[in-house]
């Protein structure tokens, strides 16, 4: 309604629009305080994920699912800010026409991040099972030549499956559990062509990196008036969805993360940030570290299983029966741990999957939503 | 748990079983690894296979016959040693396993998938495309949707793709091999190498997945390409995909359960079904990726056909898939394809409304020349009869009321219904009439924008007399809007005739009448001459304008057409007759009578003829037949 509109007596246009302005004065005193508390429940949810208990170290499965939790509390109450009682012809007006689309423009890359992921949780899983064969053959008592083979040979192949360059999903060498054989001429070409253990359920051409450095493209903080009315949950919601979509990007394999940005344009002074950058910089410190070497992601179990998985492979190298009694210690405790990991995954990983899901029908509900209420506040053409 | 009989002779068995499984440890000599056991010689895999199973046996004798401590210091070297021997046998046999796999793991072969004698585009049964009379207003949506009913037909055409109604299972190699296969897993799974089986298998049968799913051409387009899509790309890959999911589940992924059984045939509980999951899990989430993201795709009036095709598809191939991923660890997938479904129906529900809000929205003011049928008419009355042609699954589909209009509101801004025609009729039907109700509204505010009261009549009459016969056009349509609901359509556009006419002819008429002729004076009594000359000059005028003008209008339908000209005939030329009858003679015993009486009667029913062509014509024209 906009007060200007109104053509009556002088009188009455007075009074009216006194009327006018003291409601729109209370209903924009209300929605100020609503902006005010999420960003408060923003900043203190995101607080609590940067200081995470032992079981919950940054990036293992447990937390990952208290992240995706956190996003689908703050996105309820910012759905909740926007379109309850919301008038659809306001949302399809300046600044509303550029940021809802933009938002919804998101809102698409990250239901493609999520398959990604929910489809890279698979090649964790993969690894599972190859240290799932190690520590059955290392469980052995005693452990004899023909357990310690064998476990190796799970081992390397899940060194080469964690150490798998994202782009060579399509790549034979690496994909296979290792061959006894090598070089097989014979074969070669055969193996070559067909096999594709983990492709990606993925176009060739998608990459995970460049998804998430479009979604921070034109990412612009609202500055002057639009910073303390709508525009600014918006940016909020729009850092978070963000924010998700790439820590999920770096713990977990998914095609094409060479590449994958680390900084983040968010000014620091918006104080509901601050946490979530503290987050964001110490996710992104470990990614630089570990980017050169290749790895499968910055999953914490992952992290775990790695160097357990190398420090059994360095035991089978230099194994002869009956082994040495400290190294055969020290072995079981890797293998102690690969168990630990083990039993976190296979009792985490498929409701981490479920809950990414949960996260996708959230988002599609919501642009559903946000689409209806662009439809009615604007003129379709048939 | 006593010492085996004759030791040595067992031994001997051992020994010689060793032998064999050194001889083909590919770690350590070039030879072992240059052939493949079961590539080589039925004899040569035999030897072998009886030479794990001797070594198994001794393991579990072994195991058995501690009895001592002594014994059992030997017994522990010995069995380091036999279990090293079993695992360079396992090793093998996971490698002969993955080779044989390779062998026999191309794409489906292509006559499982395509039927070779069908032809490409068999002609079957065409909807009948409709054809209106007038082609002069033809616009780019009335082409759409001649090409949305064209295409509706198409996908009931026979495909190339072999008939795929029910499950079929092929073989999907041969026997010998899925006999071997069977072997080699019997003994790594007895010996407790499980894990490695499965492995490879998953690994080798997806890839073989992977390259027929790329044979059934089915794409990996993530949700972000598909909304980039435009809508006609969209729909032939729908059309695909309908036919490549029938063929995956019903053929493929069913062949590839049965091989999963006949492998790991009592080899042990659920094998077969965790083996299965990790072949077809990826593959089969891969495929509903495509209908998931369609279901999520912004909703626009012409996309509901297609998505109707897709949620019958998939509502068809339900049974299926919970028949081939019936175990419980392939509850997602079940799960998902659920899911799926209700999205899509979700999706059409949400595109209906969305399409009735459109109407009622629809904002053109520019009238159309000539008060024509308007293309909104047009479209709108094109896509309800197609919604009449999917009416089985949308009676399913569509379960709640319009969600306005149902009240009496009062409220001139926005349309609603009554309730008598409302009983017992479906709700998808309830939407239908709505829709009519909505259009009609929306109809009558574009009326208000021509200047001309007539020419709004016209259109109204125009308009709400296309719906009738689109309605009656369509048995399915006329059952659903019911003949209650179609004989107040008809009264109205018969109404909007009447209140033409009277808007255009009875001033034109007045012009004729009897009263304010006649004058009683002192010196002349009678017709005054200068008020009929008046008339004469008043009704020429009048006549020539409103034929000028109504000659550009336009009436499609032929026998409207002609009913309003008959029907104008009938009032105007009676009056015009007896009009001149009374008068002329006053008008031509002045002077230059031609003036006055410039038309015949017979000029009058010829100039009628010109009215609602949509044609101007020249003045001139119309003298010149006079004369």
């Amino acid at each position: 309604m906009n007060a200007n509109e109104y053509q009556g007596s002088f009188l009455g246009r007075i009074s009216i629009r006194r009327n006018q302005v003291v409601v729109m004065d209370a209903i924009h005193e209300q929605e100020l305080e609503d902006i005010e508390l999420f960003q408060k429940h923003v900043s203190d949810r995101f607080s609590e994920l940067s200081s995470p208990s032992d079981d919950d170290a940054i990036l293992s499965i447990s937390w990952l699912r208290k992240l995706l939790d956190v996003f689908l509390c703050c996105e309820a109450e910012f759905e909740a800010i926007l379109l309850m009682d919301r008038d659809p012809y306001q949302l399809s007006k300046p600044p509303f026409d550029r940021l809802i689309p933009e938002l919804l423009d998101r809102a698409v890359k990250a239901l493609d991040i999520c398959n990604a992921v929910t489809n890279g949780v698979e090649s964790v899983r993969h690894c599972q099972k190859l240290a799932e064969i190690a520590i059955s053959a290392l469980d052995q008592k005693p452990i004899g030549d023909g357990e310690v083979k064998r476990a190796k040979r799970a081992l390397i192949t899940l060194m080469a499956a964690i150490n798998l360059d994202d782009k060579d999903g399509t790549n034979a060498k690496s994909t296979e559990r290792s061959w006894s054989f090598g070089r097989r001429s014979g074969n070669k070409d055969r193996v070559a062509g067909q096999f594709r253990s983990l492709s990606w359920q993925v176009a060739k051409n998608w990459s995970a990196a460049k998804q998430i450095q479009s979604t921070i493209y034109n990412l612009v903080a609202p500055r002057g008036a639009e910073a303390s009315g709508l525009p600014s949950p918006i940016y909020t919601m729009n850092v978070i969805m963000i924010f998700v979509m790439w820590a999920l990007v770096a713990a977990i394999p998914c095609q094409e993360r060479t590449g994958l940005p680390t900084h983040f344009p968010v000014p620091k002074q918006l104080n509901w940030a601050h946490s979530l950058i503290g987050l964001q910089e110490k996710i992104a410190d470990e990614w630089k570290k570990k980017e050169k070497k290749g790895m499968a992601g910055l999953l914490d179990e992952m992290q775990r299983m790695e160097k357990s998985a190398q420090s059994l492979i360095d035991f089978t190298d230099s194994f002869q029966f009956p082994g040495d009694a400290e190294k055969l210690q020290e072995a079981a405790g890797h293998v102690a741990e690969l168990t630990e990991i083990c039993r976190i995954m296979e009792q985490g990983l498929t409701p981490l999957q479920m809950h990414i899901r949960e996260v996708f029908h959230r988002i599609v509900r919501s642009r559903t939503e946000f689409l209806d209420v662009l439809e009615k506040g604007s003129l379709p053409v048939i | 748990m006593e010492l085996p009989e004759n030791p040595n002779k067992d031994n001997n068995g051992y020994e010689s079983a060793e032998k064999i499984i050194l001889r083909w440890d590919s770690t350590a000599s070039e030879e072992a690894r240059e052939k493949m056991i079961f590539e080589t010689d039925r004899h040569e895999a035999d030897l072998y296979l009886h030479a794990v199973d001797e070594i198994q046996r001794s393991l579990s004798n072994a195991s058995i016959s501690n009895n001592t401590n002594a014994a059992a210091a030997v017994a522990v070297d010995d069995q380091s040693k036999v279990n090293s021997t079993i695992q360079i046998a396992m090793a093998r046999l996971e490698d002969e396993f993955r080779n044989i796999l390779m062998t026999h793991s191309s794409a489906l072969e292509a006559d499982s998938l395509f039927d070779p004698s069908s032809s490409s585009f068999s002609a079957s049964s065409h909807h009948e495309l409709e054809e209106d009379d007038s082609v002069s207003n033809e616009d780019s949506s009335h082409n759409d949707l001649l090409r949305l009913q064209f295409q509706h037909c198409e996908s009931s055409d026979s495909s190339t793709f072999r008939s795929t109604s029910s499950i079929r299972e092929v073989d999907l190699m041969p026997i010998e091999a899925i006999c071997d296969l069977h072997a080699i897993a019997t003994r790594m799974i007895s010996s407790g190498y499980l894990r490695e089986c499965i492995q490879v298998y998953g690994s080798v049968r997806k890839s073989a997945i992977d390259s027929s799913f790329r044979k059934l051409g089915i794409e990996k387009l993530s949700i972000g390409d598909i909304q980039r899509l435009e809508w006609e790309a969209l729909e032939s890959k729908i059309r695909r995909w309908i036919r490549a999911a029938k063929v995956c589940v019903r053929i493929l992924f069913a062949s590839e359960r049965k091989l999963c059984e006949q492998i790991f045939e009592s080899v042990g509980t659920d094998i077969d079904d965790a083996c299965f999951m990790e072949t077809v899990k990826g593959p089969a989430i891969q495929l509903f990726n495509f209908p998931e993201a369609i279901s999520i795709s912004r909703r626009s009036p012409e996309k509901l056909f297609k998505i109707l095709d897709l949620h019958d598809a998939l509502m068809d191939l339900l049974p299926d898939i919970e028949a081939v991923f019936d175990s419980k660890s392939s509850e997602s997938i079940r799960v998902q394809a659920a899911e799926i479904l209700s999205r899509l129906a979700e999706a059409a529900r949400g595109i209906l409304s969305e399409f009735e809000s459109a109407i009622l929205r629809e904002p053109s003011r520019v009238p159309v020349p000539g008060g024509t049928i308007h293309p909104l008419t047009r479209y709108v009355m094109n896509y309800i009869s197609l919604i009449s042609d999917y009416k089985q699954t949308l009676i399913e589909l569509i379960m709640s009321k319009p969600s306005t209009g149902l009240r009496y509101s009062g409220d001139q801004s926005t349309p609603d219904m009554e309730f008598a025609e409302l009983e017992g009729k479906t709700p998808l039907a309830l939407h239908l009439i709505w829709i009519i109700v909505v259009l009609q509204f929306n109809l009558e505010g574009k009326s208000k924008h021509y200047r001309d009261a007539s020419l709004a009549h016209l259109f109204i009459m125009n308009n709400v007399h296309y719906i009738v016969q689109k309605v009656k056009g369509s048995p399915e349509l006329r059952e659903m809007i019911g003949d209650d609901y179609l004989r107040k359509l008809t009264g109205k556009f018969r109404q909007a005739a009447t209140s033409y006419q009277r808007a255009t002819w009875v001033s034109v008429l007045y012009c004729l009448r009897d009263e304010g002729l006649h004058v009683s004076g002192s010196f002349s009594s009678g017709v005054s001459k200068s008020a009929l000359r008046e008339r004469f000059k008043t009704f020429n005028a009048m006549f020539e304008e409103v034929h000028r003008t109504q000659a550009t209008w336009l009436i499609p339908d032929t026998q409207l057409r002609e009913e309003l000209r008959i029907s104008i005939s009938e009032k105007l030329i009676p009056a015009y007759r007896s009009f001149l009858g009374r008068f002329r003679s006053h008008i031509e015993s002045g002077k230059h009578p031609e003036n006055y009486i410039k038309y015949s009667v017979e000029d009058l029913e010829t100039a009628v003829l010109d009215f609602f062509e949509g044609y101007p014509i020249s003045h001139q024209h119309l003298r010149r037949r006079s004369q």
